[in-house]
């Protein structure tokens, strides 16, 4: 896992996900509501607005899906026809605890007790590496909320231990 | 007791007109005498024609409409203005001065032809004129096509699935809770769209590919070409226009069924383009090469002024034929009469441009019976399914393009 999550966000290609993987499962367009998620050229994003057309001229009713990616916040759009297979990621979010901050990559304490080593400062927000560290160096007590879908993983938050 | 008097000299004694008198002078006022060979009005004549060999016929009926006056007159001078489109040969001018080397012989002036245009907007073609179109289209009496969006794709869908006959008093708000579009009375079913939808868009991914891998540039005109070969279908323009190298003008192919299929295309591969001014350059030359040119024009809008524009770029058309129900009062170019065309050099000056005033639908069958559909190529080969007609704008057959 160290090398790849040294490999920067666009050398990923989830265009191909293998029969075993998680990564994403199929849903009908139409299913897919504000607020949830959606792959969109290949990426994880939150859709922040759906708007229906309804079959006529143009064809089949289509979706119009306006989103954001997940790891990078870049807003995209696109449009299905609501009874199209269309994939979503799965995302899940956890919370780790900070243990140390070395060479840019951190340190988290797991559920089972070991560490977790392989993680970097996140590039995305601009500047968000630079807050965890310095609260880091501040000497206070992190806990990091890593997202992960599509087989990468991002610290997207961090909340200061009592 | 004097009365007095109101006019005359002071000598005579001038008695004021009764109102008899006023009102004869007035109404049997003697008329110029009309030229001898001035036309008389005269309408069909029932009883000869029953009692004829034939009985009444479509072209005896035609026949009579130049006399009848009002619109029939018109759609008698319109025929005539076809006929005149259909005959012109090069040799029936002289030779110019700076003429070509190749289009001095005689023999080569007697083959060239006026080059037709044919316009007609997108409602004609979901009416059954659309079946008369093709049949000028299929056998090559046309050389150049106008259209809108929906001229394109309601001939092509109509290749899928039908459209049906309905009423214009239909509730639109009932019509949309069904899934059914209304042209007029026809009616169009949401299904049709979908099944163009299904057609298309395997088309357009194609289209992308080559343009990204062939570096082919895309056109309107060469769209429908395409659109035209892929249909296969001996009932669509598109087909038969493709087949006979006819391109198919339509600047505002966006503007329909074809736009919202782009739509969403644009969505899948962003750098998918078509080049407007590829076919400005095309159609304007279609009429600045010309030797003659004859416009058919059904309908007003875009088609109307975009053909009528092309023959601005030779000083105007020969010959010209509008049929639509469009009115001058608004100053709209849709109303405007054949004269507004020659104020602005869209019609020459000596041409005898004719409009009729009318639906397409009904006007033009007919005009198609007295004219192009009575062609003695056509009607001497029948059965021949292979296109025979007139056509072409050089010495025999000329080779059109093909997707460059």
């Amino acid at each position: 896992m160290a090398e790849e999550a040294a490999a920067t966000i666009e050398d990923y290609d989830f265009s191909g996900t293998t029969a075993g993987a998680s990564d994403v499962f199929p849903s009908e367009a139409g299913q897919i509501k504000k607020g949830g998620y959606i792959m969109i050229k290949g990426r994880p994003c939150k859709v922040v607005n759906v708007s229906t057309s309804k079959t006529g001229k143009h064809g089949h009713a289509k979706a119009n899906f306006t989103a954001v990616d997940i790891f990078n916040g870049k807003k995209v759009e696109d449009v299905v026809p609501t009874t199209h297979t269309t994939y979503v990621p799965n995302v899940n979010r956890s919370e780790y605890q900070l243990l140390d901050i070395e060479d840019g990559f951190v340190s988290l304490l797991q559920e089972d007790g070991g560490t977790r080593d392989d993680l970097k400062l996140p590039d995305y927000p601009e500047g968000f590496d630079q807050e965890i560290l310095k609260a880091y160096q501040d000497g206070k007590s992190l806990s990091l909320s890593v997202l992960s879908a599509c087989g990468i993983d991002q610290i997207i938050a961090y909340k200061e231990e009592a | 007791m004097q009365v007095s008097v109101s006019m005359g000299s002071p000598d005579t004694v001038a008695v004021p007109p009764s109102t008899h008198e006023t009102a004869k002078t007035a109404v049997l006022l003697p008329s110029d005498l009309l030229p001898a060979e001035t036309p008389t009005v005269q309408g069909f004549d029932w009883n000869a024609a029953i009692s004829s060999p034939e009985g009444v016929t479509l072209h005896g009926l035609l026949g009579s409409y130049l006399t009848t006056g009002f619109q029939a007159t018109n759609l008698g001078l319109a025929i005539k203005e076809i006929e005149r489109m259909r005959a012109w040969r090069l040799n029936d001018v002289p030779v110019a001065t700076d003429e070509d080397e190749d289009l001095i012989d005689p023999g080569v002036r007697a083959q060239i032809k006026c080059k037709i245009f044919l316009a007609y907007t997108s409602n004609l073609i979901s009416s059954g004129l659309r079946e008369t179109l093709r049949f000028l289209v299929e056998h090559k009496m046309v050389d150049v096509v106008v259209t809108t969006a929906g001229g394109v794709e309601e001939d092509l869908i109509k290749c899928l699935a039908a459209t049906r006959l309905g009423d214009f008093t239909m509730a639109g708000a009932e019509l949309r809770k069904r899934g059914i579009n209304r042209i007029g009375n026809l009616l169009v079913p949401n299904q049709n769209y979908c099944l163009f939808e299904d057609w298309l868009t395997p088309i357009l991914h194609a289209m992308a590919t080559e343009q990204t891998a062939d570096g082919q540039r895309w056109t309107p005109s060469r769209l429908i070409e395409r659109l035209g070969r892929e249909i296969d279908h001996p009932d669509s323009i598109c087909y038969w226009a493709a087949k006979h190298g006819i391109p198919v003008f339509c600047p505002a192919l966006t503007d329909g069924s074809l736009g919202d299929m782009l739509y969403f295309f644009s969505y899948k591969q962003p750098e998918f383009a078509i080049d407007m001014v590829a076919d400005i350059r095309r159609l304007n030359d279609e009429a600045v090469h010309a030797k003659a040119t004859g416009m058919i024009i059904l309908g007003g809008g875009l088609v109307k002024h975009h053909t009528c524009n092309a023959n601005l770029m030779r000083n105007g058309a020969d010959f010209a034929v509008f049929v639509n129900t469009g009115q001058e009062f608004d100053g709209s170019d849709s109303g405007a009469r054949p004269d507004e065309a020659v104020s602005w050099g869209k019609v020459r000056a000596d041409a005898r441009p004719i409009k009729v005033y009318g639906d397409a639908t009904l006007v033009f069958p007919l005009l198609v019976a007295q004219t192009f559909a009575k062609d003695e190529v056509l009607t001497a080969r029948k059965g021949m399914g292979n296109g025979v007609g007139t056509g072409g704008n050089g010495v025999g057959e000329c080779k059109r393009s093909r997707i460059e």
